[in-house]
């Protein structure tokens, strides 16, 4: 039999074939133990001597063609397999999975916060939301029958004298700074309440982030070196901020904090009210007055503290309008977060 | 408070336009909230904080200009001196020094009552008062300019000459020249004459001794009340005016006898009065206060050096006088106006905010982590983001609710009351975290929507042992119907209470806590929670009587509260590994119809305890209600894997087994085998 006829008769046998069964009926044929290949072979030792070397090559070279067109042509067939086998899948149709939930924007937002000084080295710490009125002013130097005291209007409870819902988060730094000695870093995220009538701006109850660091050496270039690279962290780092006197009870020097409006970049627009600046928390250095009650010796100590609303910087953040949003718990409203 | 660029400029020139005067302003602390151009003049809007009460006046205001802009306060003295009349004297007592530390009164007869003239009507309406008459206007005019809150009585309508300054007697009542009648109580302190009360001390004048058109001679008012006082009468009465406004915040005592002096002078080039009489009772203390500053405190609170000499200007110019030559220490002599400083930071602040917060560089502290300071919220913040990954939402709702609400849910627990709410719905704090879901729900239900699934983490309140108590709770409620999607086939599955129980048994994977249970007790559609036999807990199907309250029609809701803070005592976060097994498990299920209305509970924990050793898991695999099922019955379909840790077993080991298990499962009420 001549080879060249047998490698062109599988060189056309082979393009006709197109699936795995059809492959191994072809390896069979060729290379099985009584395939072509076997049987030439099987030929050669009756061959004439000086043939034998010739025809044992030809022979070889054969097998190797076809091995070669075989492992060429397995690669098709395989690949060609998923189209062939598979059911249709349209994969245009929803993917299959749990639907996800979503955690409450002012948890979010609660927890951006934390985390920013929790990596800064902040601890995270909380404290009761029913608090005494010795935390809640005396002991943040807001005497009780003082105008000072306005701007804190409070809900008392009934049948507990001196028993109140706090109005601010700063109580936790009395609480703090009774049980720990400095050094201390501490934020605290919480739920206040203050009786103010509801409407878009106003809640009676809210929820506030406090901060405040005790240790030798603090200064309150401090205090604004960790405001601004909050602020750049948690709106962006083109922020510019500023610092204006205030006072606060407990803290003296006092300020409060605006940053460049976020929305029309500090030109001044319907959210800043033409200011161009927003105010986003209030700061200061810890009031002596303070350190004495819990036993801090102000001599050797200084401290810092800044508050903020969580509310606030949700609205500023997300564009939200109005506060009530957040307490409606519209699924609509909440799948956005 | 209002003031306006051109009055300032009465006291203080300015060089710069009132834009950036406001600016400087509100970067001093004055914040300016806006500024308006009327009338030829600037209207400024200024928030002033309750410790400047020196603010709430123009020459207050200028000071500070004077200080922000490097100019110099402009005063003229009055000096004044009056003849001598032959005049029934006027008799000032007053009851108790503490109320009322100094009386002045002055004597002014011989004037016209008529509109005021254009200037001092004008400048009065800027500053948004409205002007009566020229004597009114006067009194008005020198309390916005000087800060001291001054009342005119019509001097022919007090009877003998005679005013005292005393608490009210019970039963006395006023009717004060907004023409509300006002029952006095005892606390309060009254202007009266020896027949009956003229006025509320440093609040409001009485109608019938007010100036008006017909009054001829006037009794001017000038004096000091204690600030607490006052603070309690406007409360008690509830007046806003701005005569209580700066009382109640502190009068600078020099200011006092100034500003009556220029009503005075006002009364008689505008009215055309004659000031016959001048009486004083009472006295200030006037030493001045010294503080003394350390300089390197300055620096050591704000983190940047100011040079004495910067210093002594600064304070200067706030009307502080500053002595001492050594370097290290100034001394502070404290003016009268600024009661609101008494120690070293107070000065510090002043300074650093004349120098300019924007001037103090930013600098990062070193922090030093609190190590000692056990931080709890990691798991709490765990099992919120497993709660969304199962599909449902946070919601927030008041910690405040209506008694009558939080009554209908949990009617067995006497809430903590609020003293002051401002609505009902603000009368207690809430027991239980389900009204407010539930309320979330029914809105979500209005708003057309067919699948919610809300839960809160917050703190509920209760009374214990005669205290206020807190507990952190978590509380999931559902309703509607899910859809889901899969590769052959599509479902809408009801919501129901075994939602709620695969809910709470991931959480309690993730624990890591397994003895938990689910107790059916005595109430239809309730299951109590327990863990080690402590109850956390429970879950149950809001009954249609409530849900018809809270307008849910043909809708279920299903709810569970649990205590996070009990919940989580039993978290341990050690935990030992189990070895995994060297030889595989053998599989066989059992197929079995089971009569509805029973509890697989029970007979899962026998068949538990019969295949051991060799039963290492039970779970039943499918579940089928249909044609091939007889009526109130369920097919279920429970596999068993059996293993051993020692071999492979064989048919023949787990044969007999298995066949057990069948035999013991037959033998249950309501089951029968397939």
């Amino acid at each position: 039999m001549d080879i060249d006829i047998i490698l062109s008769q599988v060189e056309e046998e082979i393009k006709n074939i197109n699936s795995p069964e059809g492959l191994e009926q072809f390896r069979l044929k060729y290379l099985g133990r009584k395939g072509v290949v076997a049987q030439l072979t099987s030929t050669i030792p009756t061959l004439p001597n000086q043939e034998k070397a010739v025809f044992g090559q030809k022979v070889n070279a054969l097998k190797g063609k076809i091995l070669s067109l075989l492992k060429e042509k397995q690669g098709a067939v395989v690949s060609g397999k998923g189209v062939s086998q598979e059911p249709y899948v349209d994969i245009g149709m929803p993917g299959i999975a749990q639907e996800i939930g979503h955690l409450h924007p002012l948890t979010q937002i609660t927890e951006e916060i934390c985390s920013i000084f929790n990596r800064i080295g902040f601890s995270i710490v909380e404290g009761p939301e029913i608090e005494t009125e010795q935390n809640n002013f005396t002991g943040l130097n807001i005497p009780l029958e003082h105008p000072s005291r306005e701007a804190f209007d409070t809900f008392y409870l009934k049948d507990y004298p001196k028993m109140l819902l706090r109005s601010h988060t700063s109580p936790v730094q009395v609480r703090a700074m009774k049980t720990h000695k400095p050094p201390l870093a501490i934020v605290v995220p919480g739920k206040v309440y203050r009786p103010d009538a509801v409407d878009a701006s106003h809640s009676f109850m809210f929820h506030q982030v406090e901060g405040f660091m005790v240790d030798k050496g603090i200064q309150f270039s401090d205090l604004k070196g960790i405001l601004e690279l909050f602020a750049r962290t948690i709106f962006n780092s083109d922020i510019k901020m500023r610092f204006r006197p205030h006072f606060f009870p407990f803290t003296e020097p006092s300020a409060e904090v605006d940053i460049s409006c976020i929305i029309c970049k500090g030109k001044g627009c319907s959210v800043c009210g033409r200011k161009g600046w927003l105010e986003i928390l209030g700061a200061g250095m810890i009031h002596p007055n303070v350190f004495k009650h819990v036993g801090i010796d102000s001599g050797k100590y200084t401290g810092f503290a800044f508050g903020m609303g969580v509310e606030r910087i949700a609205m500023l953040k997300y564009g939200i309008n109005d506060i009530r949003l957040f307490f409606e718990n519209d699924v609509r409203f909440l799948r956005q977060f | 408070m209002k003031f306006t660029y051109n009055w300032i400029k009465d006291f203080v020139d300015i060089k710069i336009p009132a834009e950036k005067l406001a600016d400087k302003l509100t970067m001093a602390g004055v914040e300016v909230v806006s500024l308006d151009k009327r009338d030829g003049d600037y209207v400024f809007e200024v928030e002033i904080t309750s410790n400047r009460p020196d603010w709430l006046s123009i020459l207050g205001i200028a000071r500070e200009v004077a200080a922000v802009t490097g100019s110099r306060l402009k005063i003229t003295e009055i000096k004044r001196k009056i003849k001598a009349q032959k005049l029934p004297a006027l008799t000032i007592e007053i009851e108790d020094r503490k109320d009322c530390p100094l009386y002045t009164a002055r004597i002014i007869r011989d004037i016209t009552i008529a509109p005021s003239p254009d200037w001092l009507r004008k400048r009065l309406e800027l500053v948004g008062c409205r002007s009566v008459n020229n004597v009114v206007d006067i009194t008005n005019y020198c309390l916005f300019e000087l800060g001291e809150p001054l009342h005119a009585f019509d001097l022919d309508k007090v009877a003998q000459d005679k005013i005292i300054i005393r608490r009210a007697k019970a039963g006395e009542k006023i009717t004060t020249i907004d023409g509300n009648i006002r029952n006095i109580d005892r606390g309060s302190l009254v202007i009266a004459d020896s027949l009956r009360p003229l006025a509320l001390a440093g609040l409001m004048g009485g109608k019938e001794s007010e100036v008006t058109s017909s009054t001829k001679n006037v009794l001017l008012e000038a004096a000091l009340f204690t600030p607490i006082l006052i603070r309690r009468m406007r409360q008690a009465h509830a007046i806003h005016s701005e005569s209580g406004y700066r009382f109640e915040r502190g009068i600078d005592p020099q200011i006092v006898n100034k500003a009556s002096q220029r009503a005075a002078v006002l009364m008689e080039e505008v009215c055309g009065g004659r000031e016959v009489y001048f009486k004083s009772s009472g006295f200030t203390n006037t030493k001045e206060r010294t503080v003394i500053l350390k300089v390197s405190n300055v620096e050591r609170v704000l983190g940047l050096r100011i040079s004495n000499s910067k210093i002594k200007q600064i304070l200067s110019s706030l009307g502080f006088k500053v002595s001492g030559r050594g370097k290290s220490a100034l001394a502070i002599a404290v003016p009268s106006f600024r009661q609101d400083v008494s120690l070293e930071e107070d000065l510090i602040e002043e300074i650093s905010r004349i120098f300019g917060y924007e001037n103090i560089p930013s600098t990062l502290p070193r922090v030093l982590p609190s190590i000692n300071i056990r931080e709890s919220r990691g798991l709490v913040s765990d099992i919120k983001n497993m709660l969304i990954g199962l599909g449902l939402n946070e919601a927030a709702t008041y910690s405040l609710i209506d008694s009558r609400v939080l009554n209908e849910f949990n009617p067995s627990v006497n809430p903590v009351g609020i003293m002051n709410p401002l609505s009902r719905e603000q009368e207690v704090l809430r027991s239980t975290l389900i009204p407010g879901l539930t309320r979330a729900i029914a809105y979500n239900l209005n708003q057309k929507q067919e699948y919610i699934a809300l839960f809160e983490v917050a703190n509920v309140f209760f009374n214990k042992d005669n205290s206020p108590c807190a507990e952190l709770r978590l509380g999931i409620a559902l309703s509607g119907a899910k859809r889901m999607l899969f590769n052959d086939s599509a479902i809408k599955d009801e919501l129901g209470l075994l939602n709620l129980k695969g809910i709470l048994e991931s959480l309690l994977v993730r624990l890591k806590i397994q003895a938990y249970e689910f107790r059916a007790l005595n109430q239809e559609g309730k299951a109590h929670i327990f863990i080690n036999n402590e109850e956390i807990g429970y879950m149950q199907v809001l009954s249609p009587n409530l849900l018809e309250k809270l307008e849910i029609k043909n809708k279920k809701v299903f709810v569970l509260e649990i205590s996070l803070d009990k919940l989580l005592t039993f978290y341990r976060a050690q935990h030992k590994y189990v070895p995994l097994p060297k030889y595989p498990g053998i599989t066989r299920d059992i197929s079995f119809i089971f009569k509805k209305g029973n509890s697989m509970k029970d007979i899962l924990i026998k068949l538990q305890e019969k295949g051991q050793p060799l039963l290492k898991g039970l779970r039943i695999v499918d579940y089928y209600e249909g044609k091939q099922i007889p009526q109130g019955f369920r097919g279920l379909t429970l596999e068993c894997i059996y293993g051993s840790s020692q071999r492979t077993l064989t048919e023949d080991e787990v044969m007999p087994v298995h066949s057990l298990l069948c035999l013991v499962l037959r033998e249950q009420p309501g089951v029968e085998l397939r």
